[in-house]
């Protein structure tokens, strides 16, 4: 602190040079501003040790008004100590601690009034008053604790079956999802052994159609090959199976550009780094790029206006990358039905159906169809099941209070309107806010956590993770929870910005028990 | 901040050979004014000036434009666009480029005539271009001395259209005048000279004017590279050309920038630019024009310090050159300096104050600690805070509303759902102690019904625009007007409403914050009023702006919107240096940061800094995090109590020093080189300065940072400097590293000084009156020290009357005497003395008594030996009457 800070830096030996004692204290039981617990650690008879034991001082120089322990225990009656501590007995009230610096500084502090003894009859005792009213005070709240605790107690026994019965629920579900999922895998099974049958069957027409791709294919290939060393030979000037750059610089053909040149570049095109190609490369490189400019020059085509030739191309991408975009939000989406994956296989069969197969062909299909489809159903059924599994769990894992007397109250919505708002608590989810004057709903947090001091959890709830603010954190609410007969909030604050005080008053807080605890707290 | 310095029309120009003249240049507030009248009776006036800058509407239009462009909105800062640079100022573009061979400037040597201390004569511009001689333009030119070895030159057309306007308001009255005697006239030269011996010598032509002191060297030349321009009814440029002498030179001032305190040099940049503007998100270490201005410029060396005044309140632009061996200020308005004179210290700040406005005795609460936000929101939050303080034994002086208490951002009234019992809310307040200070802006809201809108729209009180209409500009409360103080009536009329009958909710305990009066126009050009609005008075065609709006003499004034960020602390320090040597030296920023969130660390450390600031006030924007003090965690706040408590301790020693700054004019706080002035080490440093000349302080503006660098001055004088903290004397010897943890920032007491604290610090200052005084006692290489303590009610204007004590302290070895400065004056206070430290004393006394009112007392004393460190312990002598305590050895 200020004076006490270097001091307290001193190593150095300390000597009292010149002592000059006055000796004023008048006979008191305790000094000024000593509580009763510690008057014993102050006897007139005696040196008087600071409490943090580092130095002794005769017992005049307490409550001198200067300053001389570390810790401020020499003056409890003054202000002469930054960090000392002045008790006032306030008889009739509450018992007082208050700082040394509230001490003769002109404001009344301590209801007895002894906080300011240098300017007598400037505080009067008004201990009486307040300890009665604060009695008065503390019976009212009791009784309220008392009447509320009734209904607490029903909620607790509400919270208790409704916990229990959701707990048989819960086991109910788990039977009810092993069931399903022996349906499924039956289903499963079937569907397996038919597709195998629908296979088998249309495997045929698959054969005939690929034989048919391989014939074309080979014909397209053969006809190429002749094309090319027919060209081969027409550009191999010199025969000698092998092409050279000077060889096709007389080619017009290769004159891409049609600057009436075969320049380096182009060679470069044709050729890669090689100077020479023989029939082999020709074939595989240099030929399909040459004949697309041999069919130009031979007036077999015209190259295509640009837009023509670019804009099929762009929609097809789109469209595509448009499919895709609608499977991955349906992917991304567990309540959105969707065609599982396995069924992929499917879409192959599509445009065969609209080829004719012959009847038995048709109905193994129509069977292996009807088998997927009980499949999905049975799959759809286990989810469900699931789902709700988690959100019983969820709710028994919920903490409702020590005794459950919050468990009733999950999903209560109460409401507060102030001048230009309405906000929604729904306990146990969300807190919101919406303007009178219209517009969108604002998130002020999602349900959080207990967050009461230790001892007192269940005063304060926490919602978190509301919508953003401009510039700043996510929206939160603390709802600070009191005694009340029926569940109500009295006060919406935001405090600090984008931080919102909910005042909830609700049976369920009703403790006469905890009541009297606190109250013999207070009066130590 | 807000000081306004607009009209282009003046050339006034004060030069001071000897020391600084450093006018004064704030001028006083009309509705400041109006207040003190108001409040005469019971108290000096607190008027507490501000700078608002957030602007709703702008800050939308910046983030959209961000998300448009960006995708994102990245980290906002200060719209350039904004804000003029030199190239987009004609006045600035075409002064820069000019290079003229030879000056057009002339004197008339016919027409000189000295009267008294005035030479005046005729100026004449010179066409040269056929042989023949064109006399171009007419000029009419005053030389003036002024006493303490001050000069003033003022250069206007000898027939102007009309007349220029003239600042009026800075200057405490005219200054007083020197004799002025013209010795000879030849060679094409005339020489004056004024009772001091200092000289004036005016080549004919081209025109210059060369000022030359005591030992007949040059201090200060008007126009010697012939750069002078006085456009007629245009644009003026003054050049004044350097002396080419030696050494290390430092020119300082003219605030208001980011930038360091020492100026650099601008050619290849832009230059320092003087303008009041309100700069939403200002930038670091820039030039740019920010809310108020001073045209005062120093310029320092070892052999002598030189100033320059520019009384004009036009838009100003200061170039400056730094050359490696003499520093020349080139510019728009140019200085330079060298010569020889002794020193800059002490007495150089002394002369200029005898002419111009002197502060008052501010209120003992405004050098408090003040808590603000940007804004509490209703009488609860605000009780709620009051109550944290003292739930967290955190004393505070004063708690301020922003804008949102007013009735939809009318002035003078308060929102009737959230402070609806305004009267009870302040007795609230005062119960504790504490003072409440509420925001009051300059502009109107023009809303039918508003009875200041429709008074001023009656008596036709608004300024006009150019077309001579009512001006209507866009700020906090929309649609607005803006009263023209230029016209007394309209000063009279809002100083009316001022009044505790017609501001219902007021007493003396609610002081008032001036903001957004530069004026601050949101959809203005630059964010101010366009040049051409009309003013009641100088019936210029341009502006001449609003001249005031507030004053070092009755406000303090704080750096405006500064952001949670070590580099905004940092510039905090420069700032007020700057601000304080320029005759402003209530200064602060906002602890804290305006913007953004301080972490525990930075706000601690600008605890620790501004408690050693001036104004020390934490302000922070509403959409930022709260942060009074004990939202941060329980070992956070305490160090920020103990930094606040430190505050508390020395209050009365800056309540002494503000008054002693009343009376002679000197900074309070001030950089190292005014008190060391021939140390040129210290010319360049702006990260640490003096209170007063007895503390140092070295704020720990670095992050993460376990040891600074101090220099500690004086080693030529044998100074030893005593770490507040342990007592320990380290003896001058220029740059030492000191070992910080974040509870310490180096912090020095003087040997040879006496500082009076009060340790008992309490919920406010108003409570500590009464308490008494620890008196510490540094002693220097002779064992002596010497210290002052002003005490009055710390309130009322009850001093004016003599009701107050002014003492001295002096130690010697045998002895420590306390006695009244001013005998006539005197002061029932019920302090006393509980404590006296003396450290650095090497041989202790063997018995000590006090001896007061013929009573004589023995006192005990212990002897803190390795430390040498003595403690006389409960004096008890009281402050009332003068007293002395004797040694034997």
């Amino acid at each position: 602190m200020i004076y006490s800070a270097w001091i307290r830096q001193l190593q150095s030996l300390t000597i009292v040079i010149f002592t000059f004692i006055i000796s004023a204290q008048t006979d008191v039981p305790r000094p000024r501003g000593v509580s009763l617990s510690k008057a014993s650690l102050y006897s007139p008879t005696k040196d008087f040790t600071c409490f943090d034991g580092t130095s002794t001082i005769p017992f005049s120089y307490v409550n001198d008004d200067y300053c001389d322990c570390f810790d401020g225990s020499d003056e409890p009656g003054t202000a002469a100590c930054l960090n000392g501590v002045f008790y006032c007995t306030n008889a009739g009230h509450r018992p007082q601690n208050i700082p040394s610096s509230r001490v003769n500084d002109g404001i009344c502090d301590c209801c007895d009034g002894t906080d300011e003894y240098a300017t007598p009859g400037r505080c009067s005792n008004i201990c009486e008053e307040l300890g009665k009213e604060a009695r008065a005070k503390a019976q009212q709240l009791a009784d309220l604790h008392k009447s509320g605790n009734h209904i607490r107690l029903e909620l607790i026994e509400k919270g208790n079956k409704k916990r229990s019965e959701m707990a048989l629920q819960l086991l109910q579900l788990e039977k009810d999802k092993a069931e399903a999922e022996i349906i499924k895998n039956e289903k499963e099974v079937l569907k397996s052994e038919l597709e195998a049958k629908e296979n088998e069957a249309l495997q045929v027409y698959r054969d005939a159609e690929e034989k048919d791709r391989q014939r074309k294919a080979e014909l397209e290939r053969q006809q190429q090959e002749t094309e090319a060393s027919e060209q081969f030979a027409r550009f191999d000037s010199n025969s000698d199976g092998v092409l050279t750059t000077d060889e096709i610089k007389v080619v017009n053909v290769f004159d891409k550009n049609k600057d009436g040149e075969v320049d380096q570049e182009e060679i470069l095109h044709f050729f890669g780094d090689k100077d020479s190609v023989n029939m082999e490369d020709f074939m595989s490189t240099t030929w399909p790029m040459v004949k697309p400019l041999l069919m130009l020059d031979q007036g077999m085509f015209r190259p295509a206006v640009k837009e023509e030739d670019d804009e099929p191309e762009v929609d097809e991408e789109e469209e595509t990358q448009r499919v895709e975009d609608t499977e991955d939000v349906g992917g991304d989406d567990e309540n959105i039905e969707e065609i599982p994956h396995d069924d992929a296989d499917e879409q192959d069969i599509e445009p065969e159906q609209s080829r004719a197969y012959d009847d038995e062909t048709q109905k193994l299909i129509d069977e292996a169809t009807e088998a997927r489809r009980q499949l999905t159903d049975a799959e759809r059924t286990v989810r469900e099941i699931e789902s709700n599994i988690r959100t019983f769990q969820q709710n028994l894992e919920k903490d409702y209070g020590l005794q459950q007397e919050y468990a009733t109250l999950d999903g209560q919505c109460l409401e507060y309107e102030d001048k230009e708002y309405i906000y929604k608590l729904c306990l146990f989810q969300r807190v919101t806010q919406k303007s009178k004057n219209g517009g969108m709903e604002v998130g002020l947090g999602e349900w959080g956590e207990w967050a009461g001091r230790e001892g007192n959890k269940y005063s304060v709830m926490k919602y978190t993770n509301g919508m953003a603010c401009w510039n700043g954190p996510s929206r939160m609410s603390i709802v600070n929870i009191n005694c009340g007969l029926e569940s109500k909030l009295t006060s919406v604050t935001e405090p600090f910005r984008c931080e919102y005080k909910i005042e909830l008053t609700t049976p369920a807080a009703c403790d006469d028990s905890n009541l009297t605890q606190e109250a013999t707290h207070d009066e130590l | 901040m807000s000081l306004t310095f607009r009209s282009r029309h003046t050339s006034f120009f004060e030069i001071d050979i000897d020391s600084i003249y450093a006018s004064n240049s704030i001028i006083k507030s009309p509705q400041n004014s109006n207040v003190e009248l108001k409040r005469t009776f019971s108290h000096h006036l607190v008027i507490i000036i501000a700078k608002e800058t957030i602007h709703t509407i702008r800050m939308k239009a910046l983030s959209l434009l961000l998300i448009a462009a960006f995708g994102l909105s990245g980290s906002l800062a200060v719209d350039r666009n904004n804000f003029k640079t030199c190239e987009q100022s004609g006045f600035c573009k075409r002064l820069r480029g000019f290079k003229p061979e030879k000056s057009q400037y002339a004197l008339n040597v016919d027409s000189v005539f000295v009267h008294g201390n005035v030479l005046s004569a005729e100026v004449f511009t010179v066409d040269h271009d056929d042989d023949k001689k064109n006399i171009l333009w007419r000029y009419a030119l005053r030389l003036s001395a002024l006493a303490d070895g001050t000069f003033r030159v003022e250069m206007d057309e000898a027939e102007p259209l009309y007349p220029r306007y003239r600042t009026q308001i800075a200057l405490e009255g005219e200054p007083k005048g020197d004799g002025l005697k013209l010795i000879s006239n030849e060679n094409g030269k005339l020489t004056l000279s004024n009772t001091q011996g200092h000289k004036v010598v005016i080549t004919i032509e081209p025109l210059k004017i060369e000022f030359v002191d005591h030992t007949g060297e040059v201090a200060v030349v008007l126009n010697e590279n012939s750069q002078l321009v006085v456009e007629p009814l245009r644009v003026r440029r003054e050049k004044i050309g350097d002396d080419d002498e030696q050494g290390n030179i430092v020119e300082v001032s003219i605030p208001e920038h980011t930038d360091n305190f020492y100026l650099k040099t601008t050619t290849s940049g832009e230059p320092y630019r003087l303008y009041n503007l309100d700069v939403f998100e200002y930038e670091l270490d820039s030039p740019m024009a920010i809310y108020g201005a001073v045209p005062v410029l120093y310029s320092h060396s070892s052999k002598r310090s030189s100033g320059v005044f520019w009384h004009n309140s036009a838009e100003t632009w200061v170039d400056v050159v730094n050359f490696s061996e003499s520093t020349v200020v080139s510019s728009l308005v140019n200085f330079m300096t060298g010569g020889q004179k002794q020193r800059v210290d002490a007495s150089l700040l002394l002369t200029h104050n005898q002419q111009s406005k002197r502060s008052i005795c501010f209120q003992k609460f405004s050098l408090a600690y003040h808590q603000s936000r940007w804004n509490y929101m209703d009488e609860v939050d605000l009780r709620t805070v009051d109550e944290g303080f003292d739930e967290h034994d955190i004393p505070a002086d004063a708690l301020w509303l922003d804008i949102e208490y007013t009735d939809k951002k009318k002035y003078f009234t308060w929102d009737a759902e959230k402070f609806r019992h305004p009267t009870e809310m302040v007795s609230n307040l005062t119960a504790k102690g504490r003072k409440l200070v509420v925001i009051i802006d300059p502009h109107i809201k023009r809303e039918a019904g508003y009875f200041v809108h429709e008074d001023c729209t009656a008596k036709d009180y608004y300024v006009k625009n150019k077309e001579g209409r009512d001006y209507e500009g866009w700020c906090w409360p929309g649609s607005s007007s803006y009263p023209d103080f230029f016209n007394p009536e309209v000063t009279q009329y809002y100083i009316e409403r001022y009044k505790f009958e017609n501001f219902p909710g007021t007493s003396k305990d609610v002081h008032i914050w001036n903001d957004m009066n530069e004026p601050s126009v949101f959809n203005g050009p630059e964010i101010t009023m366009p040049k051409d609005c009309r003013h009641w008075k100088p019936r210029n065609k341009e502006d001449s702006g609003l001249a005031s709006y507030w004053e070092h003499s009755y406000a303090a004034v704080w750096t405006g919107d500064n952001a949670a960020e070590w580099g905004f602390l940092q510039a905090s320090v420069p700032m007020c240096i700057s601000l304080a040597t320029a005759g402003i030296s209530f200064c602060g920023s906002d602890v804290g940061g305006f913007f953004k969130y301080p972490e525990a660390e930075l706000m601690t450390r600008w605890y620790q800094a501004g408690a050693y600031q001036a104004f020390f006030r934490a302000h922070s924007h509403i959409e930022t995090k709260r942060r009074e003090p004990w939202l941060y965690d329980a070992t956070t706040i305490s160090r920020i109590r103990d930094a606040v408590r430190r505050r508390y301790a020395l209050l009365d020693f800056w309540y002494t020093l503000f008054y002693e700054h009343s009376i002679d004019g000197l900074p309070v706080t001030r950089p190292l080189f005014q008190e060391f002035p021939k140390e040129e080490a210290t010319f360049t440093i702006d990260n640490q300065y003096l209170l007063g000349d007895k503390l140092l302080i070295r704020p720990v503006l670095e992050e993460g940072v376990t040891s600074v660098k101090v220099y500690l001055p004086g080693k030529e004088s044998g100074t030893l400097w005593y770490d507040v903290d342990s007592y320990h004397a380290v003896a001058a010897n220029g740059w030492i590293n000191l070992d910080v943890t974040i509870t310490k920032i180096p912090v020095y007491q003087r040997g040879g000084t006496i500082v009076p604290r009060k340790e008992r610090v309490r919920r406010a200052s108003s409570l500590m009156a009464n308490d008494p005084y620890t008196l510490v006692v540094a002693l220097d290489s002779n064992n002596t020290a010497h210290g002052t303590v002003y005490i009055d009610d710390g309130e009322t204007f009850d001093y004016k009357s003599n009701k107050y004590i002014y003492g001295s302290f002096d130690y010697q070895p045998a002895a420590i005497a306390y006695k009244f400065i001013n005998k006539d004056a005197n002061y029932p206070t019920r302090s006393w003395v509980e404590r006296i430290v003396i450290a650095g004393i090497k041989n202790a006394p063997k018995a000590a008594k006090l001896v007061q009112g013929g009573k004589q007392t023995p006192l005990q004393m212990t002897l803190h030996r390795g430390n040498d460190v003595l403690v006389v312990r409960k004096p008890g002598a009281s402050m009332a009457k003068p007293w002395e305590i004797l040694f034997t050895y």
